[in-house]
């Protein structure tokens, strides 16, 4: 008999629009031992479905038709009080943002042995004394591998990295010995390095523990290196099931076909939709952005010196695209924000078709930075929720030009064909769009002006793997017919790959390795460049191909 | 968390001189001549030229600034023309009764504000949230002399459980003050039955006062603890089996918290000015009432020196809300 069996599983949402199907008849059954991954992109149900396996499913949630079974146990409709028996006990969860997942104002200490406490509670058993639960929190850290456990014991959460806390999350996981642990995207918010790192812990305990687990991504890689088998969800359903070999190299349906094909292969030469732009202007400069000796450092309150970014000199071609790569804390995002003067430098000049803007006046400034724009990692949080697409597109004509309301309209609507959208969306809030196309709007928006630059910071990482690549393809092709230049900002090596001509390498602020694009990914000089390719490769889908 | 503590201290002496010099500028642009009024209406023009010496109001504004910020650093408040006593002892006498009042109300303000709000997060949108919801609303709507007269007018007058105004009964001999709150010290005397006589007394105006506190207490927590028990963790600490108890009264209620203490600052200087108010209208023997009726017999410098005093409570209230975010965020205390 399974573990877990889920028997045509059907939830419905109930929304002020009416009851929404979010699963539509979900048969899945799970081995002790087995490692199942479930692919699928935002809004196919993943998380709706393993959440229901631990009873946390949405508040309006109601199951119409079937059942999920844990050992032999109906627990479709626990009660709370059954269900704490359950709980971080026998099936255990981990999840996708390590920062948001604990809670900030215990330290980790605290939080584990409060766990074990209530896992002991629900026990029957009495609690046992403080001075035991502390040693076996300090066992559960040094087991995800942890260092010096006793002093981590009295830290917080913002002390860690993201990697350490979601190792913390791990631990937490594996308080109650659990039979099953639900994985929900758990390296989606990490490094490469890191999440390599994350995956063997994950696999490593497998093998230890004898768990059970269930792991969703939309990282197919990442489903790649843990899950033997795997499942793929689309709209709500279980649309392919097999070995993740199988479904890897020969999938069947047609979504799981798009899917696979969408992910950038690290390993793949790219090629590129367009040729450079042919030299139609006569170019002033043959560097459009010069950066000379940036140099950024924050003061702490304690009056400590962080520095951001250091001494970093780059020079970017008209027409190309400019990769940057690091991992978070790297000051990638700090040099774009720099590039742009939206914070200003601690030293050093930035020079934008030939003229320096680091001593630009602010209202010099701002007649400048209609050439250069800025497009957010989040779309989500990058627009507001409170105007419409068209108001948002046309906010910076109407600041930068003295265009009448008819043809700010007709400009607007004019954006949305080149970012192709429908018109109509003008009239839409954000929310009533999905990611990839609100991140079309804020491209929209950046492009409105006809700049020449476009610094791009991470501008695929918070969406689906289908909606990236079609967003990657899009920014190419703009970049060919509005004769754009990007600096292109990402931690996704493969993408880099795909689009960038020249790319930089960042560590600590500092440029460890620039060259053209493909020189790095083939013949890289530095060992941080190596890693940082291998771990990219660890996840990518094509090594297990 | 001690340069944290010092620091803020610092800030502390910082505002102080800054209320003090606004109290100054203020007093200074109000109409009349001070000397004047002093001098009373029959007085010659020599009688008011020496109280003006006498007073150092014939020095330029800038000296007059110097010398009051001395007599201040000195804790001189000037004398009361109507009592001829010194400012700051008389403030010193009325402060307490009105600290008192300030601390029950307040106290009441968060005992049952904090836990209701809860609540009200806790089952959104059920009954119990809606009756909290016109609870509020009404709240910060009526105004405090009107709803302490109703109160009187019910309470005292047609059903005379309690006593319609003052601190204590004039036959009731008031217990040695070590603190001046007239609660704590009777309980220090072991004076059981003066407690529950002040106890008494005190409940209709700190009902009054904390109302409108009590109100937008309730609804900050609510609304903050609605947002955190949306967030990750909370699904998180659910996820690992804590109980849901342990979840709202823990791990959420700590977390809302943090902006529900800046709303009880800030109520805290709030209730401080409406003790002008609610005494006047209980006959409460405190600052408020002192500074009212200084007022009215154009008594100005007990004004000004109720004023600091405010001034001077509220921040301390304030810097001990900063004090206490950062004892319950850690991410703070570095900072």
């Amino acid at each position: 008999m399974s573990l877990l069996d889920i028997k045509d599983y059907r939830l419905d949402i109930d929304t002020f629009d009416g009851p929404v199907h979010v699963l539509k008849g979900i048969n899945l059954s799970i081995n002790r031992g087995d490692t199942l991954g479930i692919v699928g992109e935002s809004g196919s149900g993943k998380t709706v479905l393993v959440r229901s396996v631990l009873g946390i499913g949405p508040r309006n949630a109601r199951v119409i038709e079937g059942g999920i079974s844990f050992d032999g146990q109906n627990i479709t409709n626990l009660s709370e009080k059954e269900w704490a028996k359950i709980r971080g006990i026998r099936i255990s969860m981990i999840f996708q943002d390590p920062m948001t997942y604990l809670n900030p104002l215990f330290s980790i200490g605290r939080q584990i042995s409060d766990v074990i406490a209530a896992h002991e509670k629900a026990a029957g058993h009495g609690v046992s004394p403080k001075a035991a639960r502390r040693t076996r929190t300090e066992e559960l850290l040094d087991q995800v591998g942890l260092p010096n456990p006793a002093m981590l014991f009295s830290q917080y959460p913002h002390q860690l990295s993201g990697g350490m806390r979601q190792r913390v999350l791990i631990a937490m996981a594996l308080a109650g010995k659990p039979d099953i642990l639900i994985a929900d995207e758990p390296t989606t918010a990490l490094d490469v390095t890191v999440q390599a790192q994350v995956l063997d812990l994950i696999n490593s305990l497998v093998e230890k523990l004898n768990l059970t687990v269930i792991m969703i991504s939309h990282d197919i890689g990442a489903i790649a290196t843990v899950a033997r088998r795997c499942a793929v969800m689309y709209k709500g359903e279980i649309v392919e099931q097999g070995l993740t070999r199988d479904i890897l190299s020969n999938p069947q349906h047609d979504y799981t076909k798009r899917l696979l094909s969408a992910v950038p292969d690290i390993d793949a030469a790219p090629e590129r939709v367009a040729a450079r732009p042919a030299a139609s202007e006569p170019a002033k400069s043959r560097f459009l952005l010069e950066a000379v000796d940036l140099k950024k450092v924050y003061r702490s309150q304690s009056g400590e010196d962080f520095t951001a970014v250091n001494s970093l000199s780059l020079s970017v071609r008209t027409g190309e695209i400019f990769g940057v790569v690091g991992e978070s804390g790297s000051g990638k995002s700090t040099l774009a924000r720099m590039l742009l003067r939206l914070i200003d430098p601690t030293s050093g000049d930035v020079i934008f078709d030939g003229q320096n803007i680091s001593g630009l006046s602010e209202k010099a400034l701002r007649a400048m930075r209609r050439h250069m724009q800025f497009v957010f990692q989040n779309p989500h949080s990058a627009l507001n929720g409170r105007h419409t697409i068209g108001d948002a597109i046309g906010e910076p004509l109407r600041l930068q030009t003295k265009m009448g309301r008819r043809e700010i309209e007709a400009r607007i609507e004019a954006l949305l064909d080149i970012v192709q959208l429908p018109r109509l969306f003008k009239y839409r809030y954000p929310h009533e769009l999905s990611g990839g196309q609100k991140q079309r709007v804020c491209i929209a928006r950046a492009i409105a002006l006809n700049p020449r630059l476009l610094v791009l910071d991470e501008p695929t990482s918070a969406l689906d793997i289908s909606v990236q690549a079609q967003v990657l393809e899009f920014l190419q092709q703009l970049r060919a017919e509005m004769n754009l230049t990007y600096v292109f900002i990402s931690h996704n090596l493969a993408v880099i790959r795909q689009i960038c001509d020249r790319t930089i390498v960042m560590k600590h602020g500092e440029i460890v390795e620039q060259g053209e694009t493909e020189q790095i990914f083939l013949h890289p000089r530095e060992n941080y460049t190596r890693t940082l390719i291998e771990s990219g490769r660890k996840t990518s889908q094509a090594a297990d191909l | 968390m001690l340069t944290f503590a010092f620091r803020k201290v610092l800030t502390l002496v910082g505002t102080m001189i800054g209320i003090a010099a606004l109290t100054f500028v203020i007093t200074n642009v109000a109409p009349g001549d001070p000397a004047r009024l002093v001098a009373g209406p029959n007085a010659t023009e020599d009688m008011v030229a020496t109280i003006r010496t006498e007073y150092g109001l014939d020095k330029s504004l800038a000296e007059q600034f110097v010398v009051y910020m001395g007599d201040l650093a000195h804790g001189d408040l000037g004398t009361s023309i109507i009592t001829t006593r010194p400012v700051l002892e008389e403030v010193l006498r009325y402060a307490p009764a009105t600290l008192e009042l300030v601390f029950v109300a307040m106290g009441l303000g968060i005992v049952i504000g904090v836990p209701l709000g809860m609540l009200s997060a806790v089952y959104k949108d059920g009954p119990l949230d809606q009756v909290t919801r016109i609870f509020s609303i009404s709240g910060v709507a009526l105004p405090a002399f009107w709803f302490g007269i109703l109160l009187q007018l019910l309470f005292s007058v047609d059903l005379g459980w309690l006593p319609v105004s003052g601190r204590l009964p004039l036959v009731t001999r008031p217990p040695e003050a070590l603190t001046g709150l007239l609660l704590v010290d009777s309980l220090l005397a072991g004076q059981f039955s003066t407690f529950w006589v002040s106890f008494q007394h005190i409940i209709l105006p700190a009902i009054v006062l904390s109302f409108p506190c009590l109100a937008s207490i309730l609804r900050v927590n609510r609304a903050e603890m609605i947002e955190v028990l949306q967030s990750d963790y909370i699904v998180a600490a659910r996820a690992h089996g804590i109980s849901s108890f342990r979840i709202v009264a823990l791990y959420a209620l700590k977390n809302a918290l943090l902006p529900t203490l800046a709303m009880i600052g800030l109520r805290f200087g709030w209730m401080l000015g409406s003790t002008v108010l609610v005494e006047t209208v209980f006959d409460w023997p405190g600052i408020g009432l002192y500074a009212v009726s200084s007022a009215l017999s154009s008594d100005f410098k007990p004004v000004v020196g109720v004023t600091l005093m405010i001034g001077f409570f509220f921040i301390v209230a304030n810097t001990l809300v900063d004090l206490a975010y950062a004892w319950i965020d850690p991410r703070l205390r570095k900072a």
